[in-house]
């Protein structure tokens, strides 16, 4: 299953590149700098999506205490901060020639900036406990506390006033955007997406085979 | 506005190591353990 769904990413990737390159328009005001945004939201899509995966996990295992479903939310958060970290890093990259800084402290980068290092804590903190099913523990709450900031990273643009621009396509009624351009948005989701399950799948087999070997 | 086609290679550029760079970690890590839980040679 894991090799089929990397082929699947694969291919899915490169039709997201001819998308994204080839099918969607330039844009008028900010020319062909936009293009960094087929990469930049669905990452950070991707990335809420594992968070998601991994609360569930982290809930089953503080219910059930069983060690998959531990295993699950350390690939999914995992992976989650891999995701996060890239939009974050082309978030900046795409806000130099836009804003003309890589980088400002208003309320949404500052939010999601909040949530990436609280996820790379649950990764340290998985690492620097010795007692397998004490980190686990430890880890599934302060994923579920770490997830709790999500909506206060969506919401942050409605709330405060931002740099950021408010969502175009998670909003309430219908997109602003051209066709062509959500068409390209989501067969770019749909790639990252194959790609993050991919990495998921792999990730929690794994962390499986460790705990075996460990045994 | 320029169309800092740069910037577009950098993001695009960023994202393909960062991805390449975790799938090829994902794969020494499973290589260690596969070497690892080789069964040793006997001797004769």
């Amino acid at each position: 299953m894991s090799t089929a769904l990397g082929w699947l990413a694969a291919v899915g990737l490169a039709a997201g590149l001819v998308m994204g390159f080839g099918v969607a328009p330039r844009e008028v005001t900010q020319g062909n700098v936009q293009r960094i945004m087929y990469l930049h939201v669905p990452a950070v899509w991707v990335a809420y999506l594992a968070f998601a995966v991994g609360v569930a996990g982290s809930i089953a295992y503080l219910a059930g205490r069983r060690p998959g479903a531990d295993r699950l939310a350390h690939a999914a958060c995992e992976v989650g901060t891999v995701f996060l970290g890239v939009n974050i890093a082309t978030g900046a990259i795409w806000g130099k020639p836009t804003w003309g800084t890589w980088w400002t402290w208003d309320a949404r980068l500052t939010s999601v900036a909040v949530v990436f290092v609280m996820f790379v804590a649950y990764l340290l903190l998985r690492q620097a406990i010795e007692d397998r099913e004490r980190a686990a523990r430890y880890a599934a709450v302060l994923s579920i506390v770490a997830a709790l900031n999500i909506p206060l990273v969506h919401f942050s643009v409605y709330w405060w006033r931002t740099l950021h621009q408010p969502p175009s396509l998670l909003k309430p009624g219908s997109s602003t955007m051209p066709p062509e351009i959500v068409a390209a948005l989501l067969v770019n989701f749909a790639a990252l997406a194959l790609l993050g399950a991919y990495f998921v799948t792999r990730r929690a087999r794994l962390l499986a085979a460790e705990e075996e070997a460990l045994a | 506005m320029p169309d800092n086609w740069t910037f577009v290679a950098a993001a695009y550029g960023l994202a393909a190591v960062v991805f390449g760079g975790y799938w090829r970690w994902l794969v020494r890590k499973e290589r260690e353990l596969a070497a690892l839980r080789l069964p040793r040679p006997s001797r004769p």
